[in-house]
């Protein structure tokens, strides 16, 4: 599911069945050097984060993403929001990110960690293995919170 | 030779017949090919897509096929991938749509070790057999649809999404 009205309603009226958020937390940087990088992070994110939304479209739903800069990234309070969108009725909520900072989160928070992957030099048959391969390594991560309960 | 003599009113006459015809037939000919155009279109293969699966080499084991056409929204023109999973039952080839009937999950061919002749969907166990028949007990509703399914130069022409025929 992602975050529009067709989907949203389809949400409250199936939420037994849609019970997972998915939050991509995305990192910008606009300093000279770092632009490109941040760019290319955060195609990659937004690319792997639809896929996902696809495999799992029936039982997730990806919200836009919580974008910020090194400066403006104190003022994301995760544990907030994932206290938010509890209350709201998602009995999971995963956040996924290429940044590093947000490891240190991973005791208290589902945190999905990747490392980004430039994709914008690649064919398109190439691209779709790469996300594919990405997808298969953090599917166990959604499927063993799921089955825990 | 000297009584066959062109007058000027004749010559006259033949050369702005001439001329007048040349700009009728400029004028018309190009309307009338407007007006038969449609006739005369060639038929682009129903809405067929090429993908690169050969048709030698399926099997009843069903294989994941993926296929990218140009989808146009509005102004916005993406390339959009799409998955079918393709066996050969006998002789007739299969392409199953991967979309699961109950809220649109991808499923997967024995992505279940507990069933692994079935389509599994992750998101609420929902299983299918291989016809794309819902196995009652589980989530879905209903079965899985089917692709229309076309061969040429030996590769798998997958079409329009169709109700299953199989079940």
């Amino acid at each position: 599911m992602f975050f529009n009205v067709n989907d949203v309603q389809q949400f409250q009226q199936q939420k037994d069945f849609i019970d997972t958020a998915l939050v991509p937390l995305l990192s910008l940087d606009f300093k000279e050097a770092k632009i490109k990088q941040s760019s290319s992070a955060a195609e990659f994110l937004m690319s792997l984060t639809a896929f996902i939304e696809q495999q799992f479209k029936g039982r997730l739903m990806l919200v836009p993403p919580f974008s910020y800069t090194e400066q403006t990234r104190n003022g994301v309070s995760v544990e907030l929001l994932k206290k938010e969108m509890e209350d709201a009725g998602f009995k999971h909520v995963f956040f996924i990110t290429c940044d590093h900072y947000w490891t240190s989160f991973q005791e208290q928070l589902d945190v999905i960690w990747l490392p980004s992957i430039p994709l914008e030099s690649m064919d398109t048959g190439v691209k779709q293995s790469i996300l594919q391969n990405q997808l298969n390594q953090v599917i166990p991560t959604f499927t063993s919170k799921w089955f825990q309960v | 030779m000297s009584n066959n003599r062109v007058s000027r009113r004749q010559f006259l006459n033949y050369t702005l017949t001439g001329v007048g015809g040349f700009m009728a037939a400029g004028m018309l000919l190009p309307m009338v090919r407007f007006a038969i155009d449609p006739v005369l279109q060639t038929k682009a293969e129903g809405d067929f897509v090429q993908t690169s699966q050969k048709v030698a080499d399926l099997t009843e084991e069903p294989v994941r096929v993926d296929f990218s056409y140009e989808q146009v929204d509005a102004w916005y023109k993406s390339e959009v991938t799409d998955t079918a999973w393709v066996y050969k039952q006998g002789d007739q080839v299969i392409a199953l749509s991967p979309v699961c009937k109950h809220l649109g999950c991808t499923v997967n061919w024995a992505g279940d070790s507990a069933h692994p002749d079935q389509f599994f969907c992750a998101c609420h166990g929902g299983r299918y057999e291989k016809t794309g028949k819902n196995i009652p007990g589980t989530p879905p509703t209903g079965p899985l649809d089917e692709y229309e399914v076309a061969e040429q130069d030996g590769l798998v022409m997958l079409g329009k999404k169709i109700a299953n025929t199989l079940v």
